[in-house]
């Protein structure tokens, strides 16, 4: 449904975005996670033709997006981070609006905006205007706003940013509506359980660069088999550089001065690993083993947590 | 595409009119200011009130008599109210901001005119006021030239009028220099009585801008009686505010595209539709409803306060209307290209500031530097409004060509700022 071969951009000296390549197959959701500043909205941009790319190409349905602008929008659903609403208006005329500006005659407007305040469960609000709503149900809005055409490629741009969990888990649900429905999805993101829950594949993305993708599980083998141990000590001085053959064992993930998280290398029994964090020439406190998180993965490919 | 775009403009604007009801007040009120200032509520045609003034007679003469007399007979009497009073009483009551002005006839200034020596009027002004002193202060300078012409032509029978003037002459004398005088003031009155204001009604050559303004249909020469209306210093002053006023009307509905750039719905907008120009179009028309409503507030309102009517409604709403799409596509062009509402407001604020100064609507063009008055003037949109809208109260000759070219470059504005701001999201500036 949508691939992207090799996108930059640059703004001045600042690379937002370089060299990206991703595809999203009908029906998929894909996510694109990252921190703040990655190049995710960036990247959105150029996917729905707000921002030329410097290089690399879009392609929509298998044609180049620069191709027929036009088509390829008609084709799409775009929700962008921000909400971009009219407050003075109702949710009603919003969405009519929005619809109107899509392509559709008033009528369709009207019938699929009533459709869409159901399925969103804002029926019983749709009169009230725009800025007496809470921050979950404006969200809802800004959502449905894109999805008056009955989009077949839906891009989501942090859709969830900024609201309670409760209204979260409404939309996120909803979303995965969409998906079973057949809608292909492109979701970024900076909260790791959205990605994990909510996308089939995800695409690592810091400073413009997209790290790694895949499916959850085909990331976490990437930290050895799968564990990861964390290990409370009082380090002091102690480095792993000093102990002997620990390199060749285990992945230094991150350090600090009272905590170390390492992934196995290779196929390895767990007891053994624990064995050996054991006998480490430090006073150990705690050690646990976990299952590697997005997080971890992403530690793993930048040195620092995605919450810093 | 284009009717639910201006219809969601105008339905904002309706739910929340605050901002809207303040720009709009904003003509009313200067329109009311402009009304009190100049008395137009006082029912008088003419709508200056008349200009209290006090006349400090030191000389005593026959002659100064004569001029006082002169300054509340006849036409004088409807503009001016002169009182008389002692030189300290007069300054009191100037003081008090009871007069716009005094007038100081000095001590033997009949005998030193008639005896050809040099003499002094003295006119004090009130600080307090601007239009009533500058008027009475026109009235002396024609006064004075008056007395000047007199001079050199009545040179020669001067002496025998001072005799009669102190009462040392006979009556047959006084009767033979009356006589005398008659003759010479007959033979020379085509040159003494044209009307110092008057018109024609023939248009402005094709390539030369047309100018209503009073100066220069007082320097027209040609057939001067025609059943024009009365010029009026209050339609002549509320265009050239209009053009001003019009302008910044307009700088605030367009910055509403600021409003939608950084609300993300412009952007959103671009999303769904490739092409801007509608999005900046349905933005131009919504702001044009905006403008011509102020428009029709004050040259409606202004009508109204001061008791006139305009000549040519029909062409002063067409060329107003073209005018107004002008200033439209002139606000699209700044918001297209500053960052920022902040910074476009100021950049609109100057332009409208500078176009209305060089395009001669807050001064006549002729008042204004050579430079600026001659050769900046003609080539400012404001210039051909103001000007075509003031010659419009006397002939409705060239209004067409003026209002093609400011729609055109309306025009012009909403197709580059639509450009602009296609260039603008792809650059990825906000």
């Amino acid at each position: 449904m949508l691939k992207v071969s090799g996108i930059s951009k640059a703004f001045g000296a600042i690379r937002a975005v370089d060299s990206v390549s991703f595809h999203v197959t009908e029906g998929e959701i894909y996510g694109l996670l990252g921190p703040n500043g990655a190049g995710k909205t960036t990247t959105i941009s150029m996917v729905c033709g707000l921002l030329r790319p410097d290089a690399g190409e879009v392609f929509i349905q298998g044609k180049p997006f620069s191709a027929n602008p036009g088509e390829a929008r008609r084709l799409m659903g775009v929700t962008p981070q921000e909400l971009a609403l009219y407050e003075e208006l109702t949710g009603r005329e919003n969405l009519e609006f929005w619809g109107r500006i899509a392509g559709l005659k008033p009528a369709e407007a009207r019938k699929r905006a009533t459709e869409l305040l159901e399925a969103l469960s804002l029926t019983d609000r749709a009169k009230d205007a725009l800025k007496t709503y809470s921050g979950g149900m404006k969200r809802r809005i800004n959502l449905g706003c894109a999805l008056l055409h009955h989009p077949k490629l839906l891009l989501l741009d942090e859709p969830t940013v900024g609201i309670d969990p409760q209204a979260r888990a409404r939309i996120l649900e909803f979303i995965v509506g969409l998906r079973a429905a057949g809608t292909s999805i492109l979701y970024t993101t900076h909260y790791l359980e959205e990605a994990e829950t909510l996308c089939q594949r995800i695409g690592i993305i810091d400073h413009g660069k997209l790290l790694a993708e895949g499916t959850l599980s085909q990331l976490q083998e990437r930290l050895g088999e799968g564990l990861v141990f964390t290990v409370d000590a009082d380090f002091g001085d102690s480095s792993p550089a000093h102990w002997g053959g620990f390199a060749e064992r285990f992945r230094v993930l991150q350090k600090s001065g009272r905590q170390l998280i390492v992934a196995a290398v290779g196929r390895r029994d767990p007891s053994d690993c624990l064995k050996e964090l054991l006998a480490l020439p430090v006073p150990l406190q705690n050690v646990s083993l976990k299952r590697p998180s997005l997080n971890d993965v992403f530690l793993q490919l930048t040195g620092r947590q995605l919450r810093e | 595409m284009l009717r639910a775009l201006l219809a969601k403009d105008l339905r904002r604007a309706w739910r929340n009119p605050l901002p809207w009801l303040l720009n709009l007040s904003l003509p009313i009120l200067i329109t009311a200011v402009i009304g009190m200032v100049f008395g137009g509520w006082s029912g008088n045609d003419n709508s200056l009130g008349r200009i209290k003034f006090a006349v400090v007679d030191q000389d005593k003469s026959p002659l100064a008599d004569f001029l006082r007399g002169a300054a509340n007979q006849g036409k004088a009497g409807q503009y001016l109210e002169p009182v008389f009073l002692e030189r300290d009483a007069a300054e009191q009551q100037l003081k008090d901001e009871k007069l716009s002005a005094i007038l100081v006839i000095p001590p033997h200034f009949a005998s030193n005119y008639l005896t050809g020596r040099n003499v002094q009027l003295e006119l004090v002004k009130n600080p307090a006021e601007q239009i009533h002193p500058a008027v009475l202060e026109e009235l002396l300078q024609v006064v004075v030239s008056a007395l000047n012409g007199l001079s050199r032509n009545f040179n020669s029978e001067f002496p025998a009028w001072r005799e009669v003037i102190e009462g040392r002459g006979d009556y047959h004398e006084a009767a033979r220099l009356i006589e005398q005088t008659g003759n010479k003031l007959q033979a020379a009155r085509k040159y003494l009585f044209p009307p110092l204001v008057g018109y024609t009604n023939s248009a402005a050559p094709a390539d030369a801008p047309a100018d209503a303004g009073p100066k220069s249909a007082a320097s027209t020469s040609g057939p001067r009686e025609r059943s024009a209306p009365k010029f009026n210093i209050f339609a002549y002053l509320l265009v050239g505010l209009a053009a001003m006023f019009l302008l910044l009307l307009a700088s605030q509905a367009m910055a509403d595209l600021h409003r939608e750039l950084w609300q993300g719905t412009f952007e959103r907008y671009h999303t769904l539709r490739d092409r801007l120009l509608p999005f900046v179009a349905a933005k131009a028309l919504f702001t044009v409803v905006i403008v011509s409503m102020g428009a029709a507030i004050m040259l409606a309102g202004g009508q109204l306060l001061f008791h006139f009517r305009w000549p040519r409604p029909l062409q002063l709403g067409l060329l107003t209307l073209a005018y107004v799409w002008f200033a439209t596509g002139l606000m699209a062009v700044t918001v297209a290209l500053m960052p920022d509402e902040r910074r476009a407001n100021a950049l609109n604020n100057v332009l409208s500031m500078v176009f209305s100064m060089a395009g001669g609507c807050m001064f006549p063009p002729d008042q204004l530097p050579a430079a600026v008055g001659k050769h900046l003037a003609p080539l400012l949109p404001t210039y051909w409004f103001a000007a075509t809208a003031r010659e419009l109260w006397w002939s409705d000759a060239s209004w067409f060509i003026p209002a093609a070219k400011l729609a055109a470059l309306g025009a012009l504005g909403v197709a580059l700022a639509a450009f602009l701001f296609k260039r603008r999201f792809e650059k990825g500036l906000r």
